[in-house]
């Protein structure tokens, strides 16, 4: 059964999600949440056999699909992708589990399934046609969310979302059919598989082409200035869960793919765009978190705040050193977790009170102080405290970047100034002050089912705070073995002095030991 | 000895998860005395840490466990106790435990009693994680934890605007401070390859001024931010809108000293960088008196203790980047026995004034609060710099040595500083406790504190009278085995008799000034009409020279005018009309063209006509370009394509 795990973690939402079109609407919240669970407890017994000091990858499995032309079903995990499949069942998991009352649920549950089958299929796809058919997969379960669970605008907004990524994902495709032809030209076999493509070293200008194609598909998932419109309009319209799933993981997808595609295979070619590509994570930064202070609904402010720490995960990326990377993979899972749960909080208000307006609120940390103090607890989180999850992928992106450029990183490094102005702002018109509005003084405070879904997410803030080790491990292991793929393979005078030869310098660290 | 680190340590982490226990429901007692218990069993294990270190024992260094490990990067959870670290363990375990049984009595009206505690406790293990840990990484998870905890703190009172209001300022104001902390952290990282202080000042020796300077001055915008130092000085003040304990412990004695404790820490940097050095003196020097300044007209007495705080941290700033670490040392220690007496003092005028702040609405408090009265005054006649009181000693010590290293003007602003700071602490004394009793017409009805506050402030009182003789010379001893051990003597004995007993005369004229002035009868509470109130001076002081004006017009307005704009006329108006309008367009072009696919037959026939004269007129027009290349060649090349 371990051989075929991932296929299992694939299929076995997909499957279950066709069986819940037979269940009985009342039970379909029951059954759905023991098929989130069997599926994240899979994940967890995943991570158990995982072998964190393998840097390759693992459980692959391979199935031809079209032979002549080298596509293949072709699964693998590593430590770089490990987790962000842990997270996506995870949430999918406590996303069913605390599911306010909904109209449909049924579909909800079942859409939500199919969710997590191109969730877990983007992240373990060795094959790029493969990971492209998952990638253009999760739109449409998205789609619907928002399209059919939606605000006023949800029609708009749901469209919106799905042409915009579309478009993006279409010239990445191409440059994917170029990457294989390519491939074909070099080698005289047709093959999509990610890892034949690695060993692949193509000549400058067509890395700076191809790269460009990449990063046009990846940097509207991300999304990055200035492709970032769609996402205040889809996270503004989508119901709770949505916003949810979409902040926590689908947003990763893109810069997952940064690390899996782009560093890679064209490390000429990032060691060519790192400066300009710093620049626009740098306008992400600050450009969109005063764009978050001066919104009026608070979920509006996190829409904008999760642009804002995506540029410090882009930055982290780029900095093509292990610090860098291995801190940008960590602060997405610090992300996932802490908007994740940032997007919860705000359903909680809004399901009392039926507006996100923070004019409506104001004093409520009297009103609802469990609520507050969770809320505070996940505020500090995205604002970077340390010993909180968000701080190490935050300060090891930068301490990264650092080593590239000194200005740069200054720059970046406002993220905790404009970070703690739009959430501290947000958070003191929200909890802080008289209660003046006769609606908010009887608000109930959190109940169990939204507890089910904060505390074990509150946990996971703390603990990977004090202790990333479990996590840090073993993507540290991957990202390593990367970056001395990248340093081999580099072609450029200036690539192989900006990515570093871990092997070298581990060899005269040896040295200066003995 | 491990057991004791640990316990000093985690004490108040225990007590402050037991307060958070009893956080939502009604006050109790218990979750105010556990905490207080548990700070002073961390304050025992910190003296049996002392007494270890003084005996001469080892320092004791201990790994927990791994924080952070990628790449070259390796950061543990490492605590060390030595001479610097116990000397800042003892101020801070100290003073809170004192703090904490004091606002037993103090909040022991407020709903959020348990509240209070869970967060004071809090603090003080953040505060203790800053100085006990042994690498900088760790440093910073404490200076951002007690800046947590501060902001918590300073809007305790959450429903208050101006509450509220302080402590997000603090905390952003912190904030820009750290970022430059942090880039000094990875200055630090990628300079020597570690964190660890023994590690990393060690590879310091080796580098080349220019980095080593980047690194002295990042380090120090961080602790500008924390100490509160010109420009980033305005949210101490403003910090007072916290429940005065807080202010005692966090705004006077420990947690604003936790910048002088930076400086202190990486002396063996700072002693590399002498310019650098030399500009944290001037601006320490600079603070001294601008924040003495504002004391001398302010009519809060809170506000008042505050901007002497500000002026007495310029000192400390003053002795160290003159190299003097163990002074500035001496000073904060000092300095946070007396400064938290006086804090806690005003805590009981406070209370006995229901909340009132004026002390021209004072006046002949001596008569009730005998107790407060007593120790406020030896407070601030600590603070002055009488002999034979703790800032004798260590204020004292700082203008000698000024003056011995003939740094003359820091020397005379620094003496100058003094007077002021004589003046104005007894300014507030007598306003508050003598003259004519003014309060009784307003209608307050003052009473003394409760006998146990008072005895728990005691403690404080004994500090400040004897801390400095008593302490002076084996605090010397103990603490330059690590810090440079130059000791300050002028050389002529004339001189030093004429300069301590000038200094001294001095500092009484001043204290004699104030209480003449502010005893005399016939004082009124301010109305805004006199001549004085209305003189430029005036003004200037009491409006903190336009400092909070400037910010608030020229950064914070333009900031939140400029985030609309971005958001409402940038981000909506043009990146998302630019996606939209490519949407449109398409749109707009099928829309257009769509009467070509109608079907209508002479429409397809007029359609056919314009693209076979449009495929025609392509084909002559290729058909003569490759008829004529080589001219076009030509042709071109000529113009230089």
């Amino acid at each position: 059964m371990l051989d075929n795990i991932l296929s299992i973690l694939i299929f076995f939402p997909a499957v279950a999600g066709i069986f819940g079109f037979m269940i009985h609407k009342d039970s379909m919240r029951a059954y759905g949440v023991s098929v989130a669970t069997i599926e994240f407890a899979l994940s967890l017994w995943l991570w158990y056999s995982f072998d964190s000091n393998v840097s390759g990858m693992q459980f692959m499995e391979q199935l031809p699909l079209v032979e002549s032309f080298g596509i293949n079903y072709l699964l693998g995990v590593d430590g770089i992708s490990l987790f962000i499949v842990v997270l996506a069942s995870f949430f999918t998991m406590i996303g069913i589990a605390s599911l306010t009352d909904t109209k449909n649920v049924k579909n909800m549950i079942i859409t939500l399934l199919m969710l997590q089958m191109t969730m877990v299929g983007v992240f373990v796809a060795l094959d790029a046609i493969l990971f492209y058919v998952f990638w253009e997969l999760s739109l449409v379960p998205m789609l619907y969310i928002i399209g059919a669970w939606g605000g006023p605008l949800r029609i708009y907004a749901s469209v919106k979302f799905f042409l915009y990524t579309f478009a993006g994902s279409l010239v990445m495709l191409v440059g994917m059919l170029f990457m294989a032809y390519f491939y074909y030209q070099a080698t005289g076999v047709w093959s999509f598989a990610i890892l034949d493509w690695y060993r692949l070293i193509l000549p400058e200008s067509f890395q700076l082409w191809l790269f460009g194609a990449f990063f046009i598909g990846f940097a509207i998932k991300v999304p990055m200035f200035p492709f970032h419109t769609w996402l205040p309009y889809a996270h503004g319209q989508a119901p709770t869960i949505g916003s949810v799933i979409l902040a926590a993981i689908l947003l990763k997808m893109g810069t997952y793919a940064f690390i899996r595609f782009s560093l890679p295979l064209f490390p000429d070619a990032s060691t060519f765009f790192m400066f300009p590509i710093a620049i626009i994570a740098i306008i992400m930064i600050v450009y969109t978190a005063m764009v978050a202070y001066a919104q009026e609904d608070v979920k509006q402010v996190v829409a904008y705040s999760s642009v804002s720490h995506m540029g410090v995960i882009i930055l982290g990326t780029f900095a093509l050193n292990v610090e860098g990377i291995t801190g940008s993979i960590f602060l997405m899972i610090a992300h996932g977790v802490v908007s994740g749960a940032l997007f919860l909080l705000v359903g909680v208000i809004y399901d009392r009170r039926h507006t996100k307006m923070m004019s409506e609120f104001g004093g409520l940390a009297s009103v609802m102080p469990r609520y507050a103090t969770i809320f505070g607890l996940m505020l500090m989180a995205s604002v970077g405290m340390p010993l909180t999850i968000n701080f190490v992928g935050e300060f090891l992106s930068l301490l990264g970047f650092y080593q590239q450029s000194h200005i740069l990183t200054l720059l970046a490094g406002t993220a905790i100034i404009v970070g703690a102005i739009y959430m501290l702002a947000a958070y003191k018109k929200m909890f802080f002050g008289e209660v003046t509005n006769e609606k908010n003084k009887n608000l109930p405070d959190v109940s169990k089912r939204e507890l089910v879904a904060l505390i074990p997410l509150s946990i996971i803030t703390i603990w990977l705070g004090v202790y990333p080790k479990p996590v840090l491990e073993p993507i540290n292991n991957s990202v390593e073995s990367i970056v001395q793929l990248m340093h081999d393979k580099s072609i450029t005078q200036e690539a192989k002095s900006r990515i570093p030869n871990l092997v070298q310098e581990r060899a005269t660290s040896a040295e200066e030991a003995n | 000895m491990e057991i004791y680190l640990y316990l000093a340590l985690f004490s108040p982490f225990v007590g402050s998860m037991f307060a958070a226990l009893f956080g939502a429901s009604p006050r109790t007692m218990i979750a105010g005395i556990v905490p207080s218990l548990l700070l002073f069993v961390s304050f025992v294990s910190s003296t049996i840490l002392l007494q270890h270190i003084l005996a001469g024992g080892e320092v004791v260094h201990v790994e927990m466990m791994t924080w952070m490990e990628t790449g070259n990067l390796y950061i543990p959870f490492g605590f060390v106790v030595d001479q610097i670290s116990v000397t800042m363990m003892m101020v801070v375990t100290l003073v809170s435990t004192i703090v904490h049984v004091y606002a037993i009595g103090y909040m022991d009206h407020d709903k959020a009693f348990n509240r209070f505690f869970a967060w004071l406790s809090a603090f003080v293990f953040s505060m203790m994680i800053l100085v006990m840990s042994d690498n900088f990484a760790g440093l910073f998870i404490g200076w951002e934890g007690v800046g947590l905890c501060s902001w918590a703190l300073i809007g305790f009172w959450y429903h208050k605007e101006s509450a509220t209001w302080a402590a997000n300022e603090a905390f952003i104001m912190n904030r820009i401070a750290d970022l430059g902390m942090l880039i000094g952290i990875f200055l630090v990282f990628w300079n020597t390859g570690t964190l660890q202080y023994d590690g990393a000042f060690a590879a310091m020796q080796g580098l080349d001024i220019e980095t080593l300077t980047w690194i002295g001055i990042f380090l120090f915008i961080g602790a500008m931010g924390k100490s509160a130092q010109f420009p980033l000085h305005t949210w101490l003040a403003d910090a007072m809108e916290g429940p005065t304990p807080v202010s005692a412990l966090i705004h006077a004695a420990t947690m604003v000293t936790a910048g002088v404790y930076l400086v202190v820490r990486s002396n063996e940097l700072y002693a590399l960088i002498p310019n650098v050095g030399l500009f944290i003196a001037s601006l320490g020097a600079f603070v001294a008196i601008f924040a003495a300044t504002m004391a001398l007209v302010n009519r809060d007495i809170k506000r008042v203790i505050a901007y002497s705080t500000l002026s007495q941290l310029g000192y400390m700033f003053a002795a160290a980047g003159l190299g003097a670490y163990w002074v500035a040392l001496f000073h904060l220690m000092a300095h946070a026995f007396f400064k938290a007496l006086l804090f806690l003092g005003g805590g009981n005028v406070m209370h006995a004034m229901s909340n009132e702040l004026d002390p021209f609405k004072m006046g002949a408090l001596g008569k009730t609060m005998k107790g407060t009265m007593i120790m406020m005054t030896l407070a601030s006649v600590a603070l002055a710099g009488i002999f034979p009181l703790a800032g004798f000693f260590s204020k004292d010590l700082i203008l000698e040595v000024a003056f011995i290293d003939a740094h003359y003007i820091i020397y005379t602003v620094l003496l100058l500083t003094a007077g002021l700071t004589a003046f104005y602490s007894f300014r507030i004394i007598a306003l508050i406790f003598h003259g004519e009793d003014r309060h009784t017409a307003l209608g307050f009805h003052p009473h003394e504190a409760y006998k146990f506050m008072l005895v728990a402030m005691s403690p404080l009182l004994i500090l400040a009278i004897i801390a400095g003789f008593m302490f002076k010379m084996p605090y010397f001893e103990m603490v330059t085995q690590l810090l440079p051990a130059t000791e300050y003597h002028v050389h002529s004995a004339t001189t030093y008799w004429i300069m301590t007993i000038g200094t001294q005369l001095f500092v009484m004229l001043a204290i004699f000034f104030a209480y003449k002035k502010y005893m005399a009868p016939g004082i009124k509470v301010p109305d805004g009409t006199s001549a004085m109130e209305n003189s430029f001076k005036y003004k200037l002081l009491i409006n903190q020279y336009y400092i909070p004006y400037f910010y608030e017009e020229y950064l914070v307005k333009p900031y939140r005018e400029l985030s609309t704009v971005l958001w409402k006329q940038v981000d909506m108006k043009v990146v998302d009309a630019t996606v939209d309008g490519i949407a449109n367009m398409l749109v707009s072009t099928g829309e257009n063209t769509r009467t070509m696919q109608s079907g209508n037959l002479s429409t397809m026939l007029k359609w056919m006509v314009t693209g076979l004269v449009a495929l025609l007129s392509l084909a002559v027009v290729f058909g003569l370009a490759v008829k004529y290349l080589d001219e076009i060649k030509t042709c071109l090349s000529s113009l230089g394509v």
